[in-house]
């Protein structure tokens, strides 16, 4: 029983070291797999305001859409279809908990998730498979539907059976928040001129460091690194000594003090490509300022999601963590950590 | 329980998968007493007497750090050995008291990693 008390689930770390020049280097498929982002992090050492160039791609992340209690049928919609074969659009169902409610995902391959419990999963009526969160029974189910397959061309097989699962035996509701490409914008004008809506920009927010306690990069370990970052982002002290009664977090050794450092973060339905273009911006960015410099990138996948990197499905369990931080140095060399929860598919 | 496998390509390219590779685990937890008043240094105090109780001598001495304390939400960030997760968790659940006034601890989030 002891050694029970002492097992905590698994977890997953990837850590990746190469270069952006390297051709085999694989961040930008990574960035692109995490379909639905919902916070994007950066940590700047050496400035006290964002610089301009960085400033301008941080405050373009592209817009959002909330849409009140939206029927999943009308992701279904024959002038949604364009949009959607296109693969530039991105939707997950708001405020529903992956582990007790139905939870969706419109993915921008044209890719439609339903994570969903037993009940209503019997109700759809259509094909999906046991989730891989299930404990000794099947109480929850996913199903997986590629959008942009001829069966579910409008008036198809598929289409019409998952219509009427949708719209006539499950009647499912749900808060929605939707994006797109700039490209995809017109599609779905039709489908918010029938709901209650709201645009949403993405939040930024910006904190000016001082004498921040920096670890050596390069020697530090890559836990004891994330832990660090994760401390400067949450504004958590590493300033304690090891025999303090209350905390003996302490910064990695070796160590440097850097006199300024600038803490970003945008949070809202975050679009990879949006995270594309910041990661290239950083980059210039880094090519102008000294040698020494670096810059740190941290995004969050939703907790709630029922998919992390590509189509893998994810779950919550007690942390429901899925995430990236890419940390970029001015000879294009990189290290990238990408971490999954329990039970979750290792990242690609 | 840790394991490491690693992968270095021709061209530099390196790759590392750690599994329960982290050493801690972090969790954010909120006490639930609107009028109860106290500090960081007088929740660890409650939390090793909660420890105490459950666990015993052996329990009091579990290490864990209070990473951060917000005396007006009452929401703490708290770090412990991974080995000591349920045996913190489980006082935490059990905690019904704070000078003699009922309270409770809500559990918000449990992390291995402080992101």
């Amino acid at each position: 029983m002891c050694s029970d008390l002492d097992r905590t689930p698994r977890t997953l770390l990837v850590c990746d070291r190469s270069s952006f020049l390297d051709e085999k280097n694989r961040v930008s498929p990574q960035v692109e797999k995490l379909h639905f982002n919902h916070k994007v992090s950066v940590l700047l050492p050496g400035c006290s305001v964002t610089p301009s160039n960085l400033d301008l791609v941080m405050n373009t992340f592209s817009s959002f859409y909330l849409i009140k209690k939206l029927p999943v049928h009308e992701l279904l919609d024959p002038g949604l279809q364009g949009a959607i074969n296109q693969g530039v659009v991105y939707g997950l169902s708001f405020g529903t908990r992956i582990d007790e409610d139905t939870c969706v995902a419109l993915m921008p391959k044209g890719r439609l998730v339903l994570s969903l419990d037993k009940d209503s999963y019997e109700l759809l009526g259509v094909e999906g498979k046991p989730s891989r969160f299930n404990h000794r029974t099947c109480s929850r189910f996913v199903v997986s539907v590629d959008l942009t397959d001829s069966s579910m061309a409008p008036g198809g097989r598929g289409h019409t059976r998952l219509l009427t699962g949708l719209r006539s035996h499950l009647q499912l509701q749900t808060d929605f928040l939707l994006s797109h490409h700039p490209e995809g914008g017109a599609s779905l004008q039709p489908l918010l001129s029938r709901y209650d809506w709201s645009k949403h920009e993405p939040e930024v927010s910006c904190r000016h460091l001082t004498d921040l306690t920096c670890p050596d990069f390069r020697s530090c370990d890559c836990h004891s690194l994330l832990e660090w970052i994760g401390a400067v982002e949450a504004d958590i002290s590493c300033e304690s000594s090891s025999s303090s009664f209350l905390s003996s977090f302490t910064c990695p050794e070796p160590n440097d003090v850097l006199s300024h450092a600038l803490s970003v973060s945008i949070c809202g339905l975050l679009l990879p490509h949006d995270v594309q273009r910041l990661i290239q911006e950083l980059r210039c960015h880094l090519q102008q300022t000294q040698l020494e410099s670096w810059a740190s990138l941290t995004v969050h996948g939703f907790i709630d999601s029922p998919v992390s990197w590509g189509d893998n499905e994810h779950g919550v369990l007690s942390g429901g963590e899925n995430f990236y931080n890419l940390l970029m140095f001015p000879d294009h060399t990189y290290h990238l950590h990408l971490a999954t929860g329990a039970y979750d598919t290792c990242p690609p | 329980m840790t394991s490491v496998r690693e992968k270095i390509g021709s061209s530099g390219f390196h790759r590392t998968v750690l599994k329960n590779g982290s050493p801690y685990c972090y969790m954010k937890v909120c006490l639930l007493d609107q009028e109860t008043r106290l500090n960081a240094v007088e929740l660890k105090s409650l939390i090793i007497t909660g420890l105490k109780d459950l666990h015993g001598e052996v329990g009091a001495a579990l290490p864990f750090d209070v990473l951060k304390f917000d005396e007006g939400s009452l929401t703490a960030v708290l770090r412990v050995c991974s080995g000591g997760l349920v045996k913190l968790w489980s006082s935490l659940t059990l905690q019904g008291y704070y000078q003699s006034q009922a309270c409770a601890f809500r559990v918000l989030q449990v992390s291995r990693f402080n992101l």
